[in-house]
């Protein structure tokens, strides 16, 4: 059959071949090819743990041999790091604690609330152009295409590819990745004075999300006991949205600041690269400065649930020409030393998968 | 000479596994630089080195489809770009009817170099833009020398994979 083929038509047949199966593999939900993966990762897995058996030993004993002195280094300063965080981590316990009591107040959800499932790290991506990991949880976890995926730094991906022990997760460093962000920019509100008499709202709210622009003060009252139902309005509510406040007599307020939300895309750019972030509003760019820290927005059409972190913006590069300038953001997870991560089991609308 | 179907269920299918599993664990995990070196693209080079352009050409195909089933990569892109290395590296070996080691290990640096450089191309081709950087002047030399390297392993033993025996001459009786 072979020898009947000319070398052209050799070609003409390879392409043909190969772009029938990628437009069947990339329009999705193809039973055959999803099954015909599966059977191949159950055929394939002994192949690699034996390779991994094989290799690793000798591997490591290599490294004991050439870089004992950058472990050792490396070692003492994790120790460092260590002691350095303790003191860290129990202020960020207290605000967790705070943040979560507030949300549950508010009625609001939270990603803590969201169930997650640990996993370990088994491979990387053995392709130079595709930025994949495979983890140990899949289809027999919960695990499903489109969750978000998280290590204890913030945000790193999303699954992609589910098999029953197993699940492979896109970076966000990939380029085909995106997700909804949001940066908290602070802002100094000139508005406030430093003595007024004002209406302060202990707010209980109706359940509605918070809005994109939050008004937060320094507020001292001296309350007088009568109640009262208000109406909140001006640019940073939403209209309609009511609270039960204690109305005060007299209240002293400091200058204060006002923490407002921008939205956008974020989306890789390949390896060892910043992440994108496109503003939706564009003239918001004035408020997003460089430290500010990103976040998943959350929303019905976003791929993660809200505050997951995902970097800190390290540019605001501003393009001649253009009106869009580029912000980038480094992620808050180390992509390439990655062993233990947690699988967010919060199932993304479809259209944002 | 082997048909190539019996070749590819008997021969190649059972070497591809264990060169994947290579790839996947070891080559994945120890990189030079940051690039992972390609050691299925340099088996499907050393095919079409070995046995021909048309047999490189479907046994890097069958090497990609194996490649694209394990990785998680679109079915077929791989595929495809394999069955270029192999064609490629086959193409360039007719120039000559007799290669030293040394002239086959240059067909594979050609055929594992045109083979890379494919895969960011077909992602672009089939809509997966954000791949053709300056990157792949940092990836494809890198892939390129390791398979030069394990051209003098892969070229016999593609040639075997793909049903092809090594041409021999003999001089006619006078």
């Amino acid at each position: 059959m072979l020898s009947s083929l000319s070398r052209r038509r050799v070609v003409v047949l390879l392409i043909l071949t190969s772009l029938l199966l990628i437009t069947l593999d990339r329009r999705g939900n193809n039973v055959v090819i999803d099954k015909s993966r599966q059977a191949f990762s159950v055929i394939i897995r002994p192949f690699d743990v034996a390779a991994k058996a094989v290799s690793e030993p000798i591997a490591n004993a290599w490294y004991g041999i050439t870089r004992y002195d950058d472990v050792n280094a490396a070692n003492q300063a994790l120790r460092d790091q260590i002691e350095h965080q303790k003191g860290a981590e129990i202020e960020a316990k207290t605000a967790i604690n705070i943040a979560n009591d507030l949300l549950k107040l508010n009625r609001l959800t939270s990603v803590r609330n969201i169930k997650g499932v640990a996993a370990q790290v088994i491979g990387e991506a053995p392709s130079n152009f595709q930025n994949t990991i495979e983890v140990t949880v899949g289809s027999r976890d919960g695990v499903a295409v489109g969750m978000p995926v998280t290590d204890g730094a913030g945000l790193i991906g999303k699954v992609t590819k589910v098999y029953p022990d197993s699940s492979v997760v896109m970076l966000i460093t990939d380029p085909q990745f995106t997700v909804q962000g949001q940066v908290l920019s602070r802002i100094e509100d000139e508005g406030a004075s430093s003595t007024t008499s004002s209406t302060t709202a202990n707010t209980a709210l109706s359940g509605r999300p918070l809005d994109p622009t939050t008004s937060t003060s320094t507020t001292t009252t001296t309350t007088t006991p009568s109640s009262t139902t208000t109406t909140i309005g001006g640019d940073n509510v939403t209209p309609g949205q009511t609270t039960t406040s204690s109305s005060s007599t007299t209240s002293t307020t400091t200058p204060g600041f006002r923490v407002r939300r921008e939205t956008g895309d974020i989306s890789g750019q390949g390896a060892d690269r910043p992440l994108l972030f496109s503003l939706i509003d564009d003239t918001a760019l004035t408020n997003v400065k460089v430290g500010d820290i990103v976040e998943t927005a959350g929303g019905t059409k976003s791929l993660a649930p809200q505050s997951i972190p995902i970097g800190t913006i390290t540019a605001v590069t501003r393009r001649l020409g253009s009106r869009s300038p580029i912000v980038e953001v480094e992620p808050n997870a180390s992509l390439t030393q990655l062993n233990f991560v947690s699988v967010v089991l919060f199932v993304p609308n479809q259209a944002a998968i | 000479m082997r048909s190539l179907p019996f070749a590819l269920f008997t021969r190649l299918i059972p070497v591809a596994l264990v060169i994947l599993a290579i790839q996947r664990t070891v080559c994945a995990t120890y990189r030079v630089d940051g690039v992972a070196i390609q050691v299925v693209l340099a088996l499907a080079a050393g095919a079409g080195a070995g046995a021909g352009s048309e047999r490189g050409a479907f046994a890097g195909f069958a090497l990609g489809m194996m490649y694209d089933l394990g990785v998680g990569t679109p079915l077929g892109l791989t595929a495809l770009a394999y069955g270029l290395a192999g064609l490629t590296s086959g193409y360039v070996v007719s120039i000559t009817p007799d290669p030293q080691w040394w002239l086959g290990a240059i067909f594979v640096a050609i055929g594992s170099a045109v083979g890379e450089a494919a895969i960011p191309v077909v992602k672009f081709l089939t809509g997966q833009e954000g791949w053709l950087t300056d990157r792949m002047f940092e990836v494809v030399p890198v892939v390129t020398i390791a398979a030069t390297l394990l051209s003098p392993l892969f070229v016999p033993l593609g040639r075997w994979c793909a049903g092809a025996k090594r041409r021999t001459w003999r001089a006619i009786p006078e």
